[in-house]
């Protein structure tokens, strides 16, 4: 009775919330317009696939329209429902789907502690048995370590990503500033900023993760990509002085009035764009902004270079450890009535995305791509430079840890910008988590 | 007619569309959500029950929960002692036939029609520290260092986020007290006249006292709204930074949606509507002095 009772009332909160997202996404079905009639009444299976839409402006659109344009050439018997919302919606529809049992058949997902619930449920298919075919040698190593729960592969990853310090080159050379190798240049280069009356970084943290990427970079320098880890997994203590000087370097670096004024105001997009417009000569952000940096309508086109995050003299962590990883992906509902075929398109959609992103430049890869590197654009490829040159990768907190430890991770990092908590309350409200 | 309206038969078959409907989509999610407050649960997965856990949670060792009720609470005042009077004036002023009645009418209530999204993003405009209206303005007349990060800090951003929610509905209330003005009898005031009384005698002695009922809406209306709030906090600061604007809706959704707890977050429900309610009654309380009529 209980679980029916549920099942009615969530299925009518997910119905509310469904109608309401799905009249702002962009829905349509992927149905290519050359595909010929005959084809087409045989078309007896359909498949429903839901991913996160992209601006007009952003080059990843193309990418994953021709991912379900080549998938629709190839399998012409199936029909494709797809749907698409923005970021932040996406994440509560999805949710809402899953709990209602009407989730799609295919659909993207953030791998580790986004979709762990889910797993844990039960409404994800395991597709080990699917990727004996090769499938597993076409991925590069350690790419499904996210997408892996109690030893099944449950997801494939779509992407890479990392994050690096974007620098506007045009700023710094126009000012006679060196570009950071290390914290003491970064620091140097932020007094030499605020000198000239410029604000040297910028960070959306109104939006929290973004500012988190600070202390998460801190905590590879401070205690290493392998202590970071473990303390994620609760294998190791958050309590230690290593964790406590991740907050004091952020705390050092917010002191030094390192960050545009009003950052708890200011989503990313805002932070990106001010960085755009070439007012701002440092930003640290995965390699997605790339793009749009590079985008004709920039400012800062072609005058961006990136680096890694500064390293930290004297620090016991990993110097060249980069916050980063292969956590987006797509997985399969465990409801779906066509296995094989949903299988296939979740294949197909991974690994076609994964290299057209890297070749459009917006990600790296998870999967080993044949690519022509000089059709890249410099940017893509200095930031695989970056990425080949680290020695190790730690995910961005929030999506490693599950979603009520990750909220509180955000605040806890946004109370240190606004100087109200202490990198020991940090630590010890960090280990609090891991004991629950 | 007046036998149809004996016929209980007849009542039940007209009302009951209505009521099943009402009953199904606002009164059972309600006890369900009260159900759901017992439960610790993630939303997806099987849910244990725990009874009043989450309930006793919401104000032992939770700070962030108080707060956001305290500064609910604030809102509420905003709106019965600001909102509320200015409205009324603006009605008064109408009702009396000022100059360009139609047209003030439609302007006070633009920002009703308007989206809420809208709202928060022109205000938002506003309030930007370096090209914001707000800003420009203080720093051109001088006052450099009243311009503030008016939604980036801590100690202003509660109210800057207030402010756009108590500007918007003051034309909703206008327009409620305006209609109750106007159909206020003319001879009432035919008659004062006679006897010499001034504008603001007759506003005083005969407008407001027989727009109390409306008066009593409104104030229900404002209370209740600014208890609920959601919205144009969501847009303006997301209940940031560091909680500051926090506000019971706020909370309620990123402990459901970000944090997967469903529980907790049915348990906040719950308490909005046993609010609300509990208000709604003191309300009606407080008003309940005789009707006046003339």
């Amino acid at each position: 009775m209980k679980k029916a009772v549920g099942r009615i009332v969530s299925l009518f909160v997910a119905l509310v919330i469904v109608f309401s997202l799905a009249a702002c996404g962009k829905g349509h079905t992927g149905k290519p317009s050359g595909a010929n009639d005959a084809a087409h009444q045989e078309a007896v299976i359909k498949l429903s696939l839901w991913h996160l839409s992209n601006s007009d402006s952003d080059t990843n659109k193309i990418v994953k329209e021709n991912a379900i344009k080549t998938f629709q050439e190839q399998n012409q018997n199936v029909e494709l429902e797809v749907d698409t919302v923005e970021n932040e919606s996406y994440k509560t529809k999805i949710k809402t789907a899953i709990a209602a049992n009407e989730a799609p058949d295919v659909f993207f997902v953030w791998g580790a502690g986004f979709a762990k619930p889910f797993v844990d449920a039960g409404k994800v298919l395991p597709i080990d048995e699917y990727l004996k075919d090769g499938t597993k040698d076409k991925l590069l190593p350690g790419t499904l370590a996210n997408f892996t729960y109690d030893g099944k592969v449950y997801g494939l990853p779509a992407c890479m990503w990392i994050a690096v310090l974007y620098c506007n080159e045009e700023l710094f050379n126009g000012h006679n500033v060196k570009i950071p190798d290390t914290f003491d240049e970064l620091l140097t280069a932020v007094k030499a900023f605020r000198a000239n009356g410029i604000d040297p970084i910028t960070v959306g943290e109104k939006d929290r993760w973004p500012g988190m990427f600070y202390q998460n970079i801190f905590a590879i320098r401070t205690a290493g990509v392998e202590l970071s880890n473990k303390a994620l997994n609760k294998e190791a203590s958050f309590d230690d002085p290593r964790f406590v000087e991740s907050a004091v370097k952020l705390k050092e670096l917010v002191d030094a009035e390192a960050f545009e004024e009003g950052i708890l105001g200011l989503s990313n997009d805002e932070a990106q764009a001010n960085f755009i417009q070439g007012k701002i000569p440092m930003f640290y952000m995965g390699n997605w902004a790339a793009s749009q940096m590079e985008a004709e309508s920039s400012k800062v086109k072609g005058k961006v270079v990136v680096r890694n995050f500064p390293a930290l003299a004297g620090a016991q962590g990993d110097a060249k450890g980069a916050l980063g990883g292969a956590i987006d992906g797509y997985m399969v509902s465990a409801e779906t009535k066509h296995k094989e075929e949903a299988v296939a398109l979740q294949k197909h959609m991974c690994e076609s995305i994964d290299t057209g992103a890297y070749q459009a430049g917006n990600a790296l890869p998870a999967w080993k791509a044949e690519v022509d590197e000089s059709k890249l654009s410099p940017l893509a490829v200095e930031i695989a430079n970056v990425a080949k040159d680290s020695t190790g990768f730690v995910l961005a907190w929030d999506t490693f840890l599950d979603p009520a430890a990750a909220d509180v991770h955000k605040n806890l990092v946004q109370e240190i910008f606004a100087g109200v908590k202490t990198p020991e309350e940090f630590v010890k409200e960090m280990q609090a988590l891991n004991k629950e | 007619m007046d036998r149809v309206l004996r016929d209980k038969k007849a009542i039940c078959v007209f009302i009951l569309p209505a009521l099943i409907l009402f009953t199904v989509i606002a009164v059972l999610p309600i006890f369900f959500s009260g159900y759901y407050g017992m439960l610790e649960w993630d939303g997806i997965g099987q849910g244990t029950f725990v009874g009043f856990k989450n309930y006793i949670n919401l104000f032992a060792d939770n700070d962030v929960f108080i707060k956001a009720i305290k500064n609910s609470f604030i809102l509420a005042g905003l709106s019965v002692f600001i909102q509320l009077p200015i409205a009324l004036l603006f009605a008064l002023i109408l009702a009396y036939g000022a100059k360009g009645e139609n047209f003030y009418r439609t302007v006070y209530f633009i920002p009703v029609i308007i989206s809420t999204v809208v709202i928060g993003q022109l205000w938002m405009k506003i309030y930007n520290p370096s090209y914001g209206l707000l800003n420009t303005f203080l720093r051109s007349v001088g006052f450099e260092s009243a311009a503030r990060v008016w939604l980036g800090t801590a100690e202003t951003s509660l109210m800057s986020a207030f402010v756009p929610i108590v500007w918007q509905y003051v034309g909703y209330h206008m327009l409620l007290m305006y209609a109750a003005a106007k159909s206020i009898p003319g001879e009432i005031y035919e008659a004062a006249r006679i006897d010499g009384a001034s504008h603001m005698k007759t506003s005083l002695s005969i407008t407001i006292p027989l727009m109390q009922p409306i008066i009593k809406v409104c104030v229900t209306f404002a209370v209740i709204g600014s208890l609920k709030s959601f919205d144009l906090i969501y847009i303006l600061t997301n209940g940031g930074p560091v909680h500051s604007s926090e506000v019971p809706g706020t909370l309620m959704f990123n402990t459901i949606f970000h944090k997967f707890m469903y529980g907790n977050g049915s348990a906040m429900a719950v308490f909005i509507i046993v609010e609300c309610l509990v208000l709604t009654v003191i309300i009606q309380r407080l008003f309940k002095v005789e009707q006046i009529t003339y």
